[in-house]
């Protein structure tokens, strides 16, 4: 009979931010990791010229080592998180979820920072 | 003060889509969105629907989307909103009977599932003993609390995307029952629960423990409810 709802959400919690960007670098790194062992694979099975010239194409290339910032920011965003959800599973930290995740955020951040620091000036 | 109210009009036997009516309503002290909807109803359009009883927070039943969340309408200050601007919409993932008040009855199917009572265990012999410092209704005992106002259901993504998801009140309820020792349905409880529209619907967003009027974390009750049915499946359960 009545067959309106309200799909209004809640858009500003943190556990909820937190978890759609985990599946958003989830599946990045899923996609990733399938397209890096399709690459590897093919060029090594043609022989070690055709590698070491993929290779040094890629590693010659300043787009591909931005990109390469950008897997790592993935990797540890997706890491950090998944320290707070293990923390879950074991039974703790229910009541602190939000300073979890936001100390652990400030930790990434910091690691991300010392990350660039020495891995910019190889770049440029 | 002056407040500006935006409020969801909709009449499903009138009105092809739903609209927003705006009214002006002079704030006093200690005012909650409660009496500012009273107020829209008593002075300025008595055709306004909500529905509410208690007014002390203990009823569960005007739950509503108040600026971007759902909240109590009781238990909300206007002040605590922190802006002079509100805008009230019924309660999210629920079907709108008229303007405010939604039909509660997916939820209370959902919560009727579980088996919401106490099954007793009827071959006992002495009475069950809980010991006041094990610990082991730390948990029950505030999450008890509960009023059944739904607000963690219309803040649940997870039941916006799937309409089968049993939702976090009902999953809290079933634990509270499972994890008593004098219940003897738990094992039939676990079966309804361990589906994949069950407990493992839930993504821990804790949405649900952000809305929550009493404070309840559901997110906690549902872990531990996938963490039995994990030992139920490798045939480690006791009880």
């Amino acid at each position: 009979m009545y067959t309106f709802k309200n799909r209004s959400q809640v858009w500003d919690t943190v556990g909820m931010w937190a978890w759609l960007f985990h599946r958003v670098t989830g599946l990045a790194l899923v996609f990733y990791i399938i397209l890096h062992i399709v690459l590897m694979g093919t060029s090594l099975l043609r022989g070690p010229e055709t590698f070491n010239s993929v290779l040094g194409f890629l590693m010659g290339s300043t787009l591909f080592l931005i990109l390469d910032l950008l897997l790592a920011a993935a990797v540890l965003y997706h890491g950090l998180n998944g320290i707070r959800i293990l923390l879950f599973d074991i039974g703790i930290g229910f009541n602190r979820q939000k300073e979890i995740f936001w100390v652990l955020m400030a930790a990434g951040l910091v690691i991300y920072l010392f990350l660039l620091w020495r891995v910019l000036p190889e770049i440029f | 003060m002056t407040l500006n109210v935006k409020v969801f009009r909709f009449n499903p036997e009138t009105d092809k889509v739903p609209r927003f009516d705006t009214f002006k309503i002079e704030e006093f002290p200690n005012m909650a969105v409660l009496d500012v909807v009273m107020n829209i109803q008593n002075y300025h359009d008595p055709t306004l629907a909500y529905r509410c009883s208690c007014r002390i927070g203990m009823c569960g039943s005007c739950a509503m989307y108040i600026n971007g969340r759902p909240r109590l309408a009781c238990r909300t200050q206007v002040s605590s909103l922190g802006t002079k601007d509100i805008t009230i919409m019924p309660l999210p993932n629920l079907p709108i009977i008229r303007d405010l008040a939604v039909d509660m009855e997916p939820f209370f199917e959902k919560y009727k599932k579980i088996k919401p009572y106490l099954i007793p265990k009827q071959d006992l012999k002495e009475p069950v003993i809980c010991k006041p410092d094990s610990g082991e209704r730390e948990l029950i005992d505030y999450m008890l609390e509960c009023i059944t106002c739904g607000a963690c259901y219309g803040a649940c993504t997870m039941v916006a995307t799937d309409p089968h998801y049993l939702g976090p009140a009902a999953l809290t309820r079933a634990y509270c029952l499972i994890a008593d020792k004098r219940d003897a349905a738990t094992r039939e409880r676990l079966v309804i629960v361990e589906q994949s529209e069950g407990v493992w619907r839930c993504h821990t967003q804790f949405n649900c423990a952000e809305v929550c009027p009493k404070k309840i974390v559901p997110t906690q009750a549902i872990q531990q409810l996938k963490k039995r049915c994990v030992f139920k499946r490798l045939g480690l359960f006791r009880g």
